[in-house]
Protein backbone atom coordinates (compact mmCIF):
# COMPACT_ATOMS: atom_id res chain seq x y z
CA UNK A 1 0.00 0.00 0.00
CA UNK A 2 2.64 2.32 -0.84
CA UNK A 3 1.58 5.80 -1.87
CA UNK A 4 3.64 8.20 -4.12
CA UNK A 5 3.87 11.81 -3.59
CA UNK A 6 1.73 13.47 -6.26
CA UNK A 7 3.75 15.53 -7.91
CA UNK A 8 3.97 12.32 -10.15
CA UNK A 9 0.65 11.52 -11.14
CA UNK A 10 0.32 8.75 -8.84
CA UNK A 11 -2.44 8.17 -6.24
CA UNK A 12 -1.93 10.87 -3.60
CA UNK A 13 -0.44 10.56 -0.11
CA UNK A 14 -2.83 10.14 2.69
CA UNK A 15 -1.99 9.21 6.30
CA UNK A 16 -2.73 5.95 7.24
CA UNK A 17 -6.50 6.36 8.54
CA UNK A 18 -6.19 4.95 11.48
CA UNK A 19 -3.82 7.64 12.92
CA UNK A 20 -6.06 10.04 11.56
CA UNK A 21 -8.59 8.47 13.45
CA UNK A 22 -6.68 8.65 16.63
CA UNK A 23 -5.16 12.09 16.27
CA UNK A 24 -8.80 13.44 15.79
CA UNK A 25 -10.18 11.55 18.63
CA UNK A 26 -7.64 13.10 20.70
CA UNK A 27 -8.23 16.39 19.03
CA UNK A 28 -12.35 15.64 20.20
CA UNK A 29 -11.01 14.97 23.62
CA UNK A 30 -8.94 17.90 23.49
CA UNK A 31 -11.68 20.15 22.57
CA UNK A 32 -13.82 19.22 24.90
CA UNK A 33 -11.36 19.44 27.88
CA UNK A 34 -10.82 23.20 26.75
CA UNK A 35 -14.40 23.88 25.67
CA UNK A 36 -16.94 21.69 26.93
CA UNK A 37 -18.06 21.03 23.64
CA UNK A 38 -17.69 18.79 20.67
CA UNK A 39 -16.53 20.03 17.43
CA UNK A 40 -18.74 21.31 14.52
CA UNK A 41 -18.97 22.72 10.90
CA UNK A 42 -22.86 23.26 9.70
CA UNK A 43 -23.25 25.63 12.38
CA UNK A 44 -21.06 28.73 10.40
CA UNK A 45 -22.74 28.36 7.16
CA UNK A 46 -25.75 28.74 9.27
CA UNK A 47 -24.43 31.89 10.73
CA UNK A 48 -23.48 33.11 7.18
CA UNK A 49 -26.89 32.90 6.49
CA UNK A 50 -28.37 34.62 9.61
CA UNK A 51 -25.66 37.36 9.01
CA UNK A 52 -26.76 37.59 5.01
CA UNK A 53 -30.62 37.81 6.00
CA UNK A 54 -29.99 40.16 8.60
CA UNK A 55 -27.76 42.20 6.71
CA UNK A 56 -30.43 41.88 3.67
CA UNK A 57 -33.79 42.32 5.46
CA UNK A 58 -32.93 43.05 8.94
CA UNK A 59 -36.79 43.71 9.81
CA UNK A 60 -37.48 40.23 8.70
CA UNK A 61 -34.89 38.59 9.57
CA UNK A 62 -35.93 39.33 13.39
CA UNK A 63 -39.21 38.58 12.50
CA UNK A 64 -38.18 34.78 11.46
CA UNK A 65 -38.68 32.76 14.32
CA UNK A 66 -35.21 30.80 13.32
CA UNK A 67 -32.94 33.32 12.50
CA UNK A 68 -33.84 35.70 15.23
CA UNK A 69 -32.47 32.96 17.36
CA UNK A 70 -28.87 34.03 16.25
CA UNK A 71 -29.31 38.07 16.19
CA UNK A 72 -27.65 40.08 19.02
CA UNK A 73 -27.26 43.33 19.15
CA UNK A 74 -24.08 43.31 20.41
CA UNK A 75 -22.15 41.47 17.75
CA UNK A 76 -22.63 39.93 14.64
CA UNK A 77 -23.89 36.61 14.59
CA UNK A 78 -20.83 35.66 12.72
CA UNK A 79 -19.20 36.15 16.13
CA UNK A 80 -19.68 32.76 16.69
CA UNK A 81 -17.61 29.78 17.89
CA UNK A 82 -18.20 27.92 15.28
CA UNK A 83 -17.58 30.30 12.47
CA UNK A 84 -13.87 31.14 14.03
CA UNK A 85 -13.63 26.65 13.90
CA UNK A 86 -14.35 26.23 10.72
CA UNK A 87 -11.97 29.04 9.33
CA UNK A 88 -9.87 26.73 10.96
CA UNK A 89 -11.05 24.36 9.40
CA UNK A 90 -10.19 25.93 5.70
CA UNK A 91 -6.78 26.46 6.68
CA UNK A 92 -5.82 23.46 8.10
CA UNK A 93 -6.66 22.10 5.48
CA UNK A 94 -5.16 24.22 3.11
CA UNK A 95 -1.84 23.84 4.99
CA UNK A 96 -2.39 19.98 4.66
CA UNK A 97 -2.96 20.40 1.32
CA UNK A 98 0.38 22.57 0.63
CA UNK A 99 2.43 19.72 2.29
CA UNK A 100 1.24 17.36 0.88
CA UNK A 101 1.20 19.15 -2.54
CA UNK A 102 -2.53 18.47 -3.17
CA UNK A 103 -3.38 22.59 -3.33
CA UNK A 104 -4.02 22.77 -7.32
CA UNK A 105 -6.15 24.89 -9.86
CA UNK A 106 -9.83 24.49 -9.64
CA UNK A 107 -11.68 21.23 -10.41
CA UNK A 108 -14.22 18.91 -9.56
CA UNK A 109 -14.00 15.43 -8.76
CA UNK A 110 -16.39 13.16 -10.66
CA UNK A 111 -16.25 9.21 -11.63
CA UNK A 112 -16.03 9.30 -15.20
CA UNK A 113 -19.05 8.28 -16.30
CA UNK A 114 -20.79 11.59 -15.75
CA UNK A 115 -20.01 14.96 -16.84
CA UNK A 116 -18.84 18.05 -14.97
CA UNK A 117 -22.36 19.69 -14.91
CA UNK A 118 -23.57 16.25 -13.86
CA UNK A 119 -21.51 16.79 -10.83
CA UNK A 120 -22.19 19.90 -10.02
CA UNK A 121 -25.44 19.74 -10.08
CA UNK A 122 -25.63 16.73 -8.00
CA UNK A 123 -23.55 18.61 -5.29
CA UNK A 124 -25.55 21.63 -4.98
CA UNK A 125 -29.05 19.27 -4.39
CA UNK A 126 -26.84 17.43 -2.08
CA UNK A 127 -25.90 20.46 -0.37
CA UNK A 128 -29.31 21.54 -0.55
CA UNK A 129 -30.52 18.81 1.29
CA UNK A 130 -27.72 18.63 3.28
CA UNK A 131 -28.14 22.10 4.67
CA UNK A 132 -31.74 21.52 5.14
CA UNK A 133 -31.16 18.03 7.26
CA UNK A 134 -28.55 19.48 9.27
CA UNK A 135 -30.73 22.07 10.61
CA UNK A 136 -33.88 19.28 11.60
CA UNK A 137 -30.51 17.41 12.73
CA UNK A 138 -29.18 19.93 15.16
CA UNK A 139 -25.61 19.66 13.61
CA UNK A 140 -24.14 17.56 10.89
CA UNK A 141 -21.76 14.26 10.76
CA UNK A 142 -18.49 16.39 12.53
CA UNK A 143 -20.79 17.85 15.41
CA UNK A 144 -23.64 15.71 15.82
CA UNK A 145 -22.50 12.70 14.67
CA UNK A 146 -18.47 12.28 15.48
CA UNK A 147 -18.75 14.79 18.51
CA UNK A 148 -22.41 13.70 20.00
CA UNK A 149 -21.81 10.07 19.91
CA UNK A 150 -18.18 10.84 21.51
CA UNK A 151 -19.99 12.28 24.32
CA UNK A 152 -22.50 9.60 24.69
CA UNK A 153 -25.25 11.94 23.62
CA UNK A 154 -28.01 9.78 22.29
CA UNK A 155 -29.37 12.35 19.50
CA UNK A 156 -25.58 11.72 18.29
CA UNK A 157 -25.86 8.01 18.14
CA UNK A 158 -29.20 8.22 16.46
CA UNK A 159 -27.83 10.57 14.12
CA UNK A 160 -24.76 8.60 13.24
CA UNK A 161 -26.82 5.67 12.75
CA UNK A 162 -29.64 7.43 10.33
CA UNK A 163 -26.83 9.43 8.33
CA UNK A 164 -24.46 6.35 7.16
CA UNK A 165 -27.86 4.11 7.32
CA UNK A 166 -29.49 6.23 4.76
CA UNK A 167 -26.24 6.51 2.39
CA UNK A 168 -25.88 3.02 2.45
CA UNK A 169 -29.38 2.67 1.79
CA UNK A 170 -29.58 5.16 -1.83
CA UNK A 171 -26.27 4.14 -2.71
CA UNK A 172 -26.86 1.96 -5.00
CA UNK A 173 -29.19 4.54 -6.93
CA UNK A 174 -26.38 6.98 -7.33
CA UNK A 175 -23.24 4.77 -8.34
CA UNK A 176 -22.90 6.27 -11.55
CA UNK A 177 -21.85 9.32 -9.44
CA UNK A 178 -18.77 7.99 -8.05
CA UNK A 179 -17.98 4.92 -9.45
CA UNK B 1 2.28 -3.77 8.68
CA UNK B 2 -0.56 -6.44 9.57
CA UNK B 3 1.57 -7.61 13.16
CA UNK B 4 1.10 -3.47 13.83
CA UNK B 5 -2.46 -3.72 13.05
CA UNK B 6 -2.79 -6.47 15.38
CA UNK B 7 -1.19 -5.49 17.95
CA UNK B 8 -2.97 -2.12 18.05
CA UNK B 9 -6.23 -4.01 17.84
CA UNK B 10 -5.26 -5.49 20.95
CA UNK B 11 -4.31 -2.22 22.55
CA UNK B 12 -7.73 -0.74 21.78
CA UNK B 13 -9.35 -3.41 23.06
CA UNK B 14 -7.87 -3.65 26.08
CA UNK B 15 -8.26 -0.07 26.58
CA UNK B 16 -12.07 0.23 26.22
CA UNK B 17 -12.42 -2.79 28.36
CA UNK B 18 -10.37 -1.08 31.07
CA UNK B 19 -13.35 1.69 31.01
CA UNK B 20 -15.75 -0.71 32.87
CA UNK B 21 -13.08 -0.95 35.68
CA UNK B 22 -13.35 2.74 36.21
CA UNK B 23 -15.54 2.86 39.23
CA UNK B 24 -15.42 6.71 40.98
CA UNK B 25 -16.40 7.19 44.04
CA UNK B 26 -18.55 10.03 43.58
CA UNK B 27 -16.24 12.42 45.08
CA UNK B 28 -17.85 15.13 47.09
CA UNK B 29 -15.91 18.22 45.32
CA UNK B 30 -13.77 19.67 48.52
CA UNK B 31 -11.86 23.26 48.61
CA UNK B 32 -8.74 23.99 49.41
CA UNK B 33 -7.74 23.78 52.92
CA UNK B 34 -6.27 27.12 52.90
CA UNK B 35 -8.91 28.40 51.27
CA UNK B 36 -11.27 26.72 53.97
CA UNK B 37 -9.07 27.99 56.78
CA UNK B 38 -9.28 31.51 54.67
CA UNK B 39 -13.55 31.58 54.78
CA UNK B 40 -13.37 30.49 58.51
CA UNK B 41 -11.37 33.77 59.88
CA UNK B 42 -14.04 35.72 57.98
CA UNK B 43 -16.73 37.58 59.98
CA UNK B 44 -18.57 38.12 56.99
CA UNK B 45 -20.68 34.55 57.70
CA UNK B 46 -22.36 35.54 60.48
CA UNK B 47 -26.11 37.84 60.19
CA UNK B 48 -27.61 39.16 63.37
CA UNK B 49 -30.95 38.25 64.48
CA UNK B 50 -31.80 41.58 63.45
CA UNK B 51 -31.73 40.57 59.59
CA UNK B 52 -32.98 37.45 59.51
CA UNK B 53 -35.89 39.47 60.95
CA UNK B 54 -36.11 41.66 58.49
CA UNK B 55 -35.65 38.89 55.98
CA UNK B 56 -38.71 37.47 57.47
CA UNK B 57 -40.69 40.29 58.05
CA UNK B 58 -40.14 41.65 54.37
CA UNK B 59 -41.07 38.12 53.06
CA UNK B 60 -37.97 38.38 51.48
CA UNK B 61 -37.83 35.29 48.83
CA UNK B 62 -33.84 34.61 48.65
CA UNK B 63 -33.90 33.66 52.28
CA UNK B 64 -33.91 29.91 53.61
CA UNK B 65 -33.45 29.24 57.22
CA UNK B 66 -31.94 25.99 57.98
CA UNK B 67 -32.54 24.66 61.50
CA UNK B 68 -30.16 22.38 62.38
CA UNK B 69 -30.61 21.19 65.64
CA UNK B 70 -32.73 17.76 65.89
CA UNK B 71 -36.03 17.46 64.72
CA UNK B 72 -37.49 17.31 68.32
CA UNK B 73 -36.31 20.81 68.97
CA UNK B 74 -37.39 22.03 65.45
CA UNK B 75 -40.93 20.65 65.98
CA UNK B 76 -41.17 22.48 69.46
CA UNK B 77 -40.01 26.15 67.98
CA UNK B 78 -38.14 26.75 64.58
CA UNK B 79 -38.25 30.50 62.53
CA UNK B 80 -41.16 31.10 59.93
CA UNK B 81 -40.54 29.33 57.05
CA UNK B 82 -37.09 27.06 58.34
CA UNK B 83 -36.64 23.63 57.29
CA UNK B 84 -34.91 21.02 59.39
CA UNK B 85 -31.84 19.73 58.55
CA UNK B 86 -30.16 17.93 61.31
CA UNK B 87 -26.24 18.35 61.59
CA UNK B 88 -25.64 14.79 61.12
CA UNK B 89 -27.45 14.33 58.44
CA UNK B 90 -26.23 18.07 56.78
CA UNK B 91 -24.07 16.64 53.90
CA UNK B 92 -26.82 13.91 53.01
CA UNK B 93 -27.60 13.41 49.83
CA UNK B 94 -31.03 13.45 50.51
CA UNK B 95 -30.31 17.16 51.48
CA UNK B 96 -27.92 18.19 48.33
CA UNK B 97 -30.66 19.94 46.64
CA UNK B 98 -31.68 22.39 49.18
CA UNK B 99 -27.65 24.23 48.71
CA UNK B 100 -26.41 25.68 45.82
CA UNK B 101 -29.57 27.08 44.61
CA UNK B 102 -28.82 30.39 42.45
CA UNK B 103 -30.14 33.84 44.59
CA UNK B 104 -30.91 31.86 47.80
CA UNK B 105 -29.10 32.64 50.93
CA UNK B 106 -28.47 29.74 53.05
CA UNK B 107 -28.54 30.69 57.15
CA UNK B 108 -27.84 28.14 59.39
CA UNK B 109 -29.32 28.58 63.10
CA UNK B 110 -29.34 26.39 66.35
CA UNK B 111 -29.87 27.05 69.85
CA UNK B 112 -26.71 29.23 70.45
CA UNK B 113 -24.48 29.08 67.07
CA UNK B 114 -22.04 26.38 67.87
CA UNK B 115 -23.65 23.72 65.27
CA UNK B 116 -24.54 26.42 62.59
CA UNK B 117 -21.35 27.38 62.85
CA UNK B 118 -20.35 23.67 62.60
CA UNK B 119 -22.94 23.69 59.77
CA UNK B 120 -21.20 26.18 58.16
CA UNK B 121 -17.94 24.90 58.09
CA UNK B 122 -18.94 21.78 57.24
CA UNK B 123 -20.73 22.98 53.75
CA UNK B 124 -18.38 25.60 53.08
CA UNK B 125 -15.74 22.37 52.54
CA UNK B 126 -17.85 21.43 49.81
CA UNK B 127 -17.57 24.58 48.39
CA UNK B 128 -21.08 25.27 48.76
CA UNK B 129 -21.21 29.35 48.68
CA UNK B 130 -23.94 31.91 50.08
CA UNK B 131 -24.07 30.17 52.93
CA UNK B 132 -24.70 32.38 56.24
CA UNK B 133 -24.87 31.96 60.45
CA UNK B 134 -26.93 33.95 62.47
CA UNK B 135 -24.90 34.59 65.48
CA UNK B 136 -25.79 33.68 68.89
CA UNK B 137 -28.36 31.62 67.31
CA UNK B 138 -31.79 31.29 68.99
CA UNK B 139 -30.78 31.97 72.20
CA UNK B 140 -29.95 35.91 70.60
CA UNK B 141 -33.23 35.46 69.04
CA UNK B 142 -35.42 35.47 71.74
CA UNK B 143 -33.04 38.35 73.77
CA UNK B 144 -33.12 40.72 70.70
CA UNK B 145 -36.50 39.93 68.84
CA UNK B 146 -38.86 38.10 71.23
CA UNK B 147 -38.15 39.86 74.58
CA UNK B 148 -36.60 42.89 73.31
CA UNK B 149 -34.54 45.23 75.90
CA UNK B 150 -35.24 49.00 75.97
CA UNK B 151 -32.07 50.77 75.54
CA UNK B 152 -31.16 53.44 78.50
CA UNK B 153 -30.71 56.57 78.15
CA UNK B 154 -26.85 56.48 77.61
CA UNK B 155 -27.54 54.53 74.98
CA UNK B 156 -27.31 56.17 71.22
CA UNK B 157 -29.43 56.82 68.99
CA UNK B 158 -29.03 53.85 66.89
CA UNK B 159 -29.81 51.70 69.72
CA UNK B 160 -33.19 53.35 69.93
CA UNK B 161 -33.82 52.50 66.36
CA UNK B 162 -32.89 49.02 66.59
CA UNK B 163 -35.46 49.02 69.64
CA UNK B 164 -38.03 50.34 67.77
CA UNK B 165 -37.44 47.44 65.01
CA UNK B 166 -37.29 44.96 67.35
CA UNK B 167 -40.57 46.08 68.92
CA UNK B 168 -42.07 45.94 65.90
CA UNK B 169 -40.53 42.38 64.86
CA UNK B 170 -41.66 41.28 68.54
CA UNK B 171 -45.30 42.62 67.21
CA UNK B 172 -45.22 40.32 64.21
CA UNK B 173 -43.37 37.45 65.40
CA UNK B 174 -45.41 37.02 68.87
CA UNK B 175 -48.51 39.29 68.33
CA UNK B 176 -48.18 40.86 71.39
CA UNK B 177 -49.37 43.85 72.05
CA UNK B 178 -47.00 46.89 72.60
CA UNK B 179 -47.39 48.21 75.79
CA UNK B 180 -48.67 52.00 75.59
CA UNK B 181 -45.72 53.97 77.17
CA UNK B 182 -46.82 55.83 79.93
CA UNK B 183 -43.69 58.05 80.48
CA UNK B 184 -43.54 61.29 78.34
CA UNK B 185 -41.23 60.23 75.47
CA UNK B 186 -38.11 61.85 75.78
CA UNK B 187 -37.13 64.14 72.92
CA UNK B 188 -35.06 62.31 70.91
CA UNK B 189 -32.16 64.59 69.13
CA UNK B 190 -30.57 63.48 66.07
CA UNK B 191 -26.94 63.19 67.04
CA UNK B 192 -24.09 62.34 64.87
CA UNK B 193 -23.55 58.68 64.72
CA UNK B 194 -20.58 57.81 66.51
CA UNK B 195 -20.34 54.10 65.83
CA UNK B 196 -20.50 52.00 63.43
CA UNK B 197 -24.40 50.56 62.26
CA UNK B 198 -25.14 48.49 65.20
CA UNK B 199 -24.14 44.84 65.51
CA UNK B 200 -26.92 43.64 67.53
CA UNK B 201 -24.59 41.54 69.48
CA UNK B 202 -25.67 39.23 72.32
CA UNK C 1 -9.86 20.65 36.03
CA UNK C 2 -11.72 20.60 33.20
CA UNK C 3 -13.60 21.55 30.99
CA UNK C 4 -11.46 24.82 31.16
CA UNK C 5 -13.67 27.30 29.66
CA UNK C 6 -16.50 26.53 31.37
CA UNK C 7 -14.82 26.52 34.75
CA UNK C 8 -13.05 30.20 34.16
CA UNK C 9 -9.47 28.31 34.07
CA UNK C 10 -9.18 29.54 30.27
CA UNK C 11 -10.59 33.69 30.19
CA UNK C 12 -13.69 33.65 27.18
CA UNK C 13 -11.82 36.26 25.36
CA UNK C 14 -9.04 33.15 24.13
CA UNK C 15 -12.55 31.71 23.28
CA UNK C 16 -11.89 32.31 19.28
CA UNK C 17 -8.27 32.14 18.88
CA UNK C 18 -8.93 28.97 20.43
CA UNK C 19 -11.96 27.48 18.30
CA UNK C 20 -9.25 28.94 15.09
CA UNK C 21 -6.28 26.64 16.47
CA UNK C 22 -8.41 23.78 17.07
CA UNK C 23 -10.08 23.91 13.75
CA UNK C 24 -6.75 24.64 12.04
CA UNK C 25 -5.70 20.82 13.69
CA UNK C 26 -9.33 19.25 12.24
CA UNK C 27 -8.75 20.56 8.91
CA UNK C 28 -5.09 19.53 8.88
CA UNK C 29 -6.26 15.94 9.79
CA UNK C 30 -9.26 15.51 7.49
CA UNK C 31 -6.99 16.79 4.90
CA UNK C 32 -4.19 14.86 5.39
CA UNK C 33 -6.41 11.90 5.86
CA UNK C 34 -8.30 12.43 2.34
CA UNK C 35 -11.21 13.96 3.36
CA UNK C 36 -11.29 16.69 0.72
CA UNK C 37 -11.74 14.58 -1.99
CA UNK C 38 -15.86 13.72 -3.08
CA UNK C 39 -14.53 10.20 -4.19
CA UNK C 40 -12.91 9.20 -0.86
CA UNK C 41 -15.61 9.87 1.35
CA UNK C 42 -18.48 8.44 -1.09
CA UNK C 43 -15.68 5.04 -1.20
CA UNK C 44 -17.65 4.13 2.00
CA UNK C 45 -20.72 3.34 0.27
CA UNK C 46 -18.80 1.44 -2.37
CA UNK C 47 -16.40 -0.38 -0.62
CA UNK C 48 -13.88 1.27 -2.81
CA UNK C 49 -12.38 3.40 -0.01
CA UNK C 50 -13.35 3.05 3.39
CA UNK C 51 -11.50 5.75 5.00
CA UNK C 52 -14.48 7.61 6.25
CA UNK C 53 -15.51 4.34 8.29
CA UNK C 54 -11.60 4.47 9.55
CA UNK C 55 -10.89 7.33 10.67
CA UNK C 56 -14.99 8.08 12.55
CA UNK C 57 -14.88 5.17 14.26
CA UNK C 58 -11.25 5.21 15.32
CA UNK C 59 -11.84 8.85 16.14
CA UNK C 60 -14.96 8.11 17.91
CA UNK C 61 -13.82 4.75 19.67
CA UNK C 62 -10.83 6.99 21.26
CA UNK C 63 -12.89 9.84 22.30
CA UNK C 64 -14.93 7.62 24.68
CA UNK C 65 -12.55 5.83 25.93
CA UNK C 66 -10.10 8.82 26.36
CA UNK C 67 -13.09 10.95 27.60
CA UNK C 68 -13.85 8.21 30.01
CA UNK C 69 -10.18 7.62 31.50
CA UNK C 70 -9.97 11.63 31.93
CA UNK C 71 -13.29 11.52 33.61
CA UNK C 72 -11.80 8.56 35.96
CA UNK C 73 -8.48 10.75 36.37
CA UNK C 74 -10.68 13.61 37.46
CA UNK C 75 -9.43 15.56 34.28
CA UNK C 76 -12.84 16.27 33.00
CA UNK C 77 -15.95 16.61 34.84
CA UNK C 78 -18.38 14.97 32.37
CA UNK C 79 -21.62 16.52 34.18
CA UNK C 80 -20.42 20.03 33.08
CA UNK C 81 -19.62 18.81 28.83
CA UNK C 82 -22.35 20.24 26.30
CA UNK C 83 -24.49 17.40 25.27
CA UNK C 84 -26.28 17.30 22.38
CA UNK C 85 -30.26 17.80 23.12
CA UNK C 86 -32.15 14.84 21.46
CA UNK C 87 -35.47 15.80 19.44
CA UNK C 88 -36.52 12.43 18.04
CA UNK C 89 -38.47 13.01 15.29
CA UNK C 90 -36.24 15.86 13.58
CA UNK C 91 -33.24 14.36 14.36
CA UNK C 92 -34.57 11.39 12.10
CA UNK C 93 -35.80 12.90 9.31
CA UNK C 94 -32.75 15.22 9.34
CA UNK C 95 -30.64 12.55 9.28
CA UNK C 96 -32.28 10.95 6.88
CA UNK C 97 -32.26 13.78 4.46
CA UNK C 98 -28.65 14.18 5.35
CA UNK C 99 -27.93 10.89 4.22
CA UNK C 100 -29.24 11.64 0.98
CA UNK C 101 -27.31 14.66 0.83
CA UNK C 102 -23.79 13.40 1.68
CA UNK C 103 -24.41 10.59 -1.30
CA UNK C 104 -25.19 13.12 -3.40
CA UNK C 105 -22.96 15.77 -2.41
CA UNK C 106 -20.16 13.65 -1.43
CA UNK C 107 -19.24 15.89 1.09
CA UNK C 108 -20.07 17.26 5.03
CA UNK C 109 -20.00 20.83 5.99
CA UNK C 110 -16.11 20.08 7.48
CA UNK C 111 -14.81 18.56 4.53
CA UNK C 112 -16.35 20.19 2.32
CA UNK C 113 -13.88 23.03 4.08
CA UNK C 114 -11.26 21.16 3.19
CA UNK C 115 -11.94 20.20 -0.29
CA UNK C 116 -12.37 24.35 -0.92
CA UNK C 117 -8.82 24.84 0.22
CA UNK C 118 -7.19 22.26 -2.34
CA UNK C 119 -9.38 23.83 -5.14
CA UNK C 120 -12.45 21.07 -5.89
CA UNK C 121 -15.00 23.22 -7.28
CA UNK C 122 -17.55 20.28 -6.35
CA UNK C 123 -17.33 21.15 -2.57
CA UNK C 124 -17.73 25.14 -3.46
CA UNK C 125 -20.62 24.32 -5.59
CA UNK C 126 -21.47 21.74 -2.18
CA UNK C 127 -20.88 24.81 -0.03
CA UNK C 128 -23.15 26.93 -1.72
CA UNK C 129 -25.74 24.50 -1.78
CA UNK C 130 -25.61 24.34 2.55
CA UNK C 131 -26.09 28.25 2.46
CA UNK C 132 -29.13 27.60 0.24
CA UNK C 133 -30.32 25.02 2.15
CA UNK C 134 -30.24 26.54 5.50
CA UNK C 135 -31.99 29.20 4.22
CA UNK C 136 -34.16 27.57 2.54
CA UNK C 137 -35.15 25.79 5.92
CA UNK C 138 -35.06 29.06 7.84
CA UNK C 139 -37.71 31.04 5.43
CA UNK C 140 -39.76 27.55 5.63
CA UNK C 141 -39.43 27.31 9.39
CA UNK C 142 -43.13 28.87 10.39
CA UNK C 143 -44.16 25.91 8.09
CA UNK C 144 -42.59 23.36 10.55
CA UNK C 145 -41.79 24.97 13.76
CA UNK C 146 -43.94 22.45 15.04
CA UNK C 147 -41.99 19.64 13.98
CA UNK C 148 -38.38 20.94 14.46
CA UNK C 149 -39.34 21.36 18.47
CA UNK C 150 -41.21 18.03 18.90
CA UNK C 151 -39.43 15.15 20.38
CA UNK C 152 -37.72 17.01 23.09
CA UNK C 153 -36.13 14.24 25.94
CA UNK C 154 -33.49 16.47 26.86
CA UNK C 155 -29.55 16.76 26.46
CA UNK C 156 -30.11 13.34 27.25
CA UNK C 157 -26.32 10.33 27.00
CA UNK C 158 -26.91 6.91 26.06
CA UNK C 159 -26.86 6.32 29.97
CA UNK C 160 -29.64 8.66 31.21
CA UNK C 161 -31.91 6.82 28.18
CA UNK C 162 -30.59 3.51 29.50
CA UNK C 163 -29.11 3.67 32.34
CA UNK C 164 -26.18 1.16 30.86
CA UNK C 165 -23.04 3.03 32.03
CA UNK C 166 -21.19 4.70 29.49
CA UNK C 167 -18.31 2.38 29.62
CA UNK C 168 -19.95 -0.23 28.17
CA UNK C 169 -20.91 1.22 25.02
CA UNK C 170 -17.52 2.33 24.35
CA UNK C 171 -16.29 -1.37 24.89
CA UNK C 172 -19.23 -2.27 22.94
CA UNK C 173 -18.79 0.05 19.99
CA UNK C 174 -14.78 -0.32 20.49
CA UNK C 175 -15.21 -4.31 20.07
CA UNK C 176 -17.89 -3.19 16.64
CA UNK C 177 -15.21 -0.87 15.12
CA UNK C 178 -12.31 -3.01 15.89
CA UNK C 179 -14.75 -5.92 13.76
CA UNK C 180 -15.84 -3.37 11.24
CA UNK C 181 -11.66 -2.51 10.34
CA UNK C 182 -10.67 -6.03 9.93
CA UNK C 183 -13.69 -6.91 7.84
CA UNK C 184 -13.71 -3.84 5.30
CA UNK C 185 -9.67 -4.88 4.61
CA UNK C 186 -11.07 -7.34 2.82
CA UNK C 187 -14.25 -6.02 1.21
CA UNK C 188 -11.92 -2.65 -0.12
CA UNK C 189 -9.13 -5.41 -1.33
CA UNK C 190 -12.18 -7.22 -3.66
CA UNK C 191 -13.47 -4.16 -4.62
CA UNK C 192 -10.56 -2.66 -5.40
CA UNK C 193 -9.60 -5.24 -8.00
CA UNK C 194 -12.27 -4.68 -10.04
CA UNK C 195 -11.68 -1.00 -10.77
CA UNK C 196 -8.57 -0.15 -12.11
CA UNK C 197 -9.02 3.56 -13.14
CA UNK C 198 -9.60 4.69 -9.43
CA UNK C 199 -6.85 6.44 -8.44
CA UNK C 200 -7.30 9.27 -5.29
Amino acid sequence: MMEENSLTNNRPYYINPYLGGVLLGLLVILTVYITGRGLGASGAVKSAVVTTADVIAPAHAEENAYYSKFISDDHSPMYTWLVFESLGIFFGGLLSGIIFGRVKKLRVERSPKITNKTRLIAALIGGILFGIGSQFGRGCSSGAALSGSATFALGGVIVMLLLFGTGYAVAWFFKKLWI
Amino acid sequence: MNKNYIFLTILMLVLAFGTLFLNKEPEHGQIKPEKLLYNIIQPTRYVTTDQVAKMIIDKDPTLELVDVRDEKSFEEFSLTNAINIPLDSIISPNYEDYFGVPGTKVVFYSNDDILADQAWVITRRMDIEETYVMKGGLNCWIETIIQPKEPSEEDPYTAFEQYQFRKGAQMYFTGAKVEQSVKKKKVVVRRKKKQAAASGGC
Amino acid sequence: MGPLIPNGIIGGGWDFVIALLLGIAFGFILEASGFSSSRNIAGVFYGYNFVVLRVFFTAVIVAMTGLLFFDYFGWIDLNKIFILPTYLAPMIFGSVVMGFGFLLGGFCPGTSYTAIAIGKLDALVFTIGLFIGIFIFGEAFPLFKDFYYSGYLGNVTLTDVTGIPASWFAFAFTVIALASFWVTMIIEKRVRKNIKEYKF
